[in-house]
């Protein structure tokens, strides 16, 4: 069975395989030209005193350069999704509308083993091919955005998440085909589905997944580390409690720190100390990277598993 | 008694509200050639099916082997051949391709008799299965099903897409299976004539139930067409089950035990196709009859609603 799925999809994967080399290429000449003009900019040290004349057309030619800054990104973010429907919404569905499923049904494997194998092979093309492009957009969100690998539209293009998704698109395309028996509508109920999980994942789960960091510290570093929230509490506490906020304190302390109606203006330090607040950032910091995209994968890789159960159900259930 | 290779009970397929095949109960001892007969949509395909597994049943069960194929058990899909009647190859293979596929799939795959019916078919190896005529494409997905080497063998409309020669050449495949490797065979044809002379077993589907199931020879043996005066009556212990009228002559299709000694029939040995018609117009007659009362009573009701 495992010949007989290469076999049958060896066509699709050739074919995806070429346009994904044809988008690596573009991303790295792309990349590779922005980064250049990085360097050329910064080595004119042009933000210290008497910089060279030079600056303003090197800025200049760094931002044409980076205007293909946000399509790799979008790139990234379109890239597992895609791929992962296209492979899996065929699998069953295509067998089904040409009745081959007939045919592979009635031979001496049960349907069971029949649906496993086919759906591995895929799985492992799938994630081969995303998984290929790993190191692309991990240098893009590196070298090409410089860092911040934490925050959301780097997270999501970077690591090992990608091709978490990739394999979750996919056993989401295979199930939908089986469901609805042709290839078309469920790669048509495929993308917005799959794009629904992952807008809610990412707003309402991954910021959870991992304990945030609640920081009272004056200073923190800059840049690298995801904010969640940030605001006035009160002290001994991190986080708002009970019926506040963590915008509740801000109008007291504006209030304080420039008051209306001709009282003394205080300094930040003072009002917080009047008003027995401090400042708290709550955060996931750069140091929970790896952490969070092993379990954010986790999470779609589960829901795989899951999805990849309900297909086995189906066709073994499958009538007509 | 020995196990029957195919034995159903109280089968019965229902797709929405209509009844693709309902209450059927027969058997097929091991090593018969059956021939399943049956107007368009009396349910021979979805027998068919339900007998490979492909399909469930709404109702009943059956019994390959005194095994459910129902339960998707290798030991089960080993036994049991199917040629479903659309063919189905995959379309981008070359035949050659099919083969293997069959071979990967199946532990009992004879490969060098797949190849050599191919041969003797002049079907190339290298060919795409998408770019065959249609009588070739029934030659590929019949020659998958040969090869696997099943003790159940289910035709659906094997002769269909094949000229004359083919059919000669399949009929001789088949009894060489038959007496070779003791294959059962249930194929569904339309074209009578043609299975009477490898056929042993016949079942007659209309209707969507079975009409009749036995031994072709006791089936032949059993029936007798009568010609007698208009307006005679049955000889006693016939069962009629078709009757023809004219004006002067009655000519009847009758079941009979034993045999008729009575002088008003001319009696006569009906052929199998006599027979077959004769089952099939019956089951119409009842189904149209049925059709009819049913008609004139909604016919009344609306008559009554009518506003006057």
């Amino acid at each position: 069975m495992i010949w007989a799925t290469w076999r049958m999809e060896r066509s699709l994967y050739l074919v995806s395989l070429a346009v994904l080399v044809v988008v690596a290429v573009a991303l790295v000449l792309a990349g590779a030209h922005q980064d250049a003009a990085w360097t050329a900019f910064s080595n004119l040290h042009c933000s210290q005193p008497g910089s060279s004349s030079g600056c303003w057309s090197a800025a200049e030619s760094y931002y044409s350069a980076s205007r293909f800054s946000s399509t790799g990104v979008v790139v990234g973010f379109l890239v597992p999704g895609l791929l992962g429907l296209v492979f899996g919404a065929p699998i069953v569905a295509r067998e089904i509308d040409q009745s081959t499923n007939r045919l592979a049904w009635t031979q001496s494997i049960t349907r069971t083993r029949w649906l496993v194998s086919k759906l591995s092979v895929g799985a492992l093309a799938t994630a081969v091919l995303v998984a290929a492009l790993a190191p692309v957009f991990q240098w893009w969100t590196g070298t090409v955005q410089r860092g911040d690998r934490i925050i959301p539209p780097n997270f999501d293009v970077s690591g090992l998440v990608p091709i978490a998704y990739a394999l979750f698109a996919f056993m989401l395309g295979a199930l939908l085909g089986t469901l609805v028996q042709r290839t078309g509508w469920a790669f048509a109920l495929g993308l917005p589905l799959f794009a629904a999980f992952r807008y809610l994942e990412r707003t309402y789960v991954r910021s959870v997944l991992v304990p945030p960091v609640d920081t009272s510290a004056v200073q923190i570093a800059p840049s690298n580390n995801w904010v969640l929230n940030q605001g006035y509490i009160p002290l001994g506490q991190s986080s708002p409690g009970r019926g506040i906020t963590w915008q509740s304190e801000s109008a007291s302390m504006l209030n304080c720190t420039n008051p209306t109606g001709g009282k003394v203006v205080q300094s930040e330090q003072h009002c917080e100390s009047l008003l027995k607040l401090h400042y708290v950032v709550q955060m996931q910091p750069g140091s929970h990277y790896w952490a969070l995209q092993l379990v954010e994968a986790g999470v779609f890789v589960a829901g795989a598993c899951v999805l990849l159960v309900l297909s086995v159900v189906a066709v073994r259930r499958w009538r007509t | 008694m020995l196990t029957p290779a195919l034995k159903t009970t109280g089968l019965g397929k229902r797709y929405g509200h209509t009844w693709g095949l309902r209450d059927c109960s027969f058997q097929i001892p091991a090593g018969r050639i059956a021939a399943l007969v049956g107007p368009n949509g009396s349910g021979k395909s979805t027998l068919l099916r339900m007998v490979a597994g492909i399909t469930r049943p709404t109702t009943g069960q059956v019994r390959v082997f005194d095994q459910s194929p129902a339960e998707q058990d290798e030991k089960v899909l080993r036994r049991i051949g199917y040629l479903d009647q659309e063919r189905p190859l995959y379309r981008s293979f070359r035949v050659g391709e099919m083969l293997k596929f069959g071979e990967k799939l199946n532990p009992n795959w004879d490969s060098a008799k797949a190849r050599q019916y191919l041969a003797e078919l002049n079907i190339h190896i290298e060919s795409r299965t998408g770019n065959l005529s249609i009588g070739q494409q029934a030659q590929v997905a019949l020659t998958m099903c040969l090869a696997k080497r099943p003790e159940l063998l289910l035709l659906d409309e094997p002769v269909a897409a094949l000229d004359p020669l083919a059919r000669e050449a399949l009929m001789q495949v088949l009894l060489r299976a038959v007496v070779e490797d003791g294959t059962t065979v249930l194929l569904s044809s339309h074209a009578i004539a043609d299975l009477a002379t490898v056929c042993d077993y016949l079942i007659i589907l209309s209707a969507s139930r079975v009409s009749l199931a036995d031994d072709l020879d006791y089936v032949l043996a059993s029936h007798r067409l009568l010609v007698g005066a208009r307006d005679t009556s049955a000889p006693a212990g016939s069962e009629v089950i078709a009757g023809l009228h004219t004006e002067r002559q009655t000519n009847l299709l009758v079941r009979v035990e034993e045999p008729i000694d009575d002088l008003a029939w001319q009696v006569e040995e009906p052929t199998l196709e006599e027979i077959v018609i004769a089952y099939l117009r019956r089951a119409e007659a009842r189904s149209t009859s049925f059709f009819e009362a049913s008609g004139v009573a909604s016919g009344t009701s609306e008559r009554k609603q009518a506003p006057r």
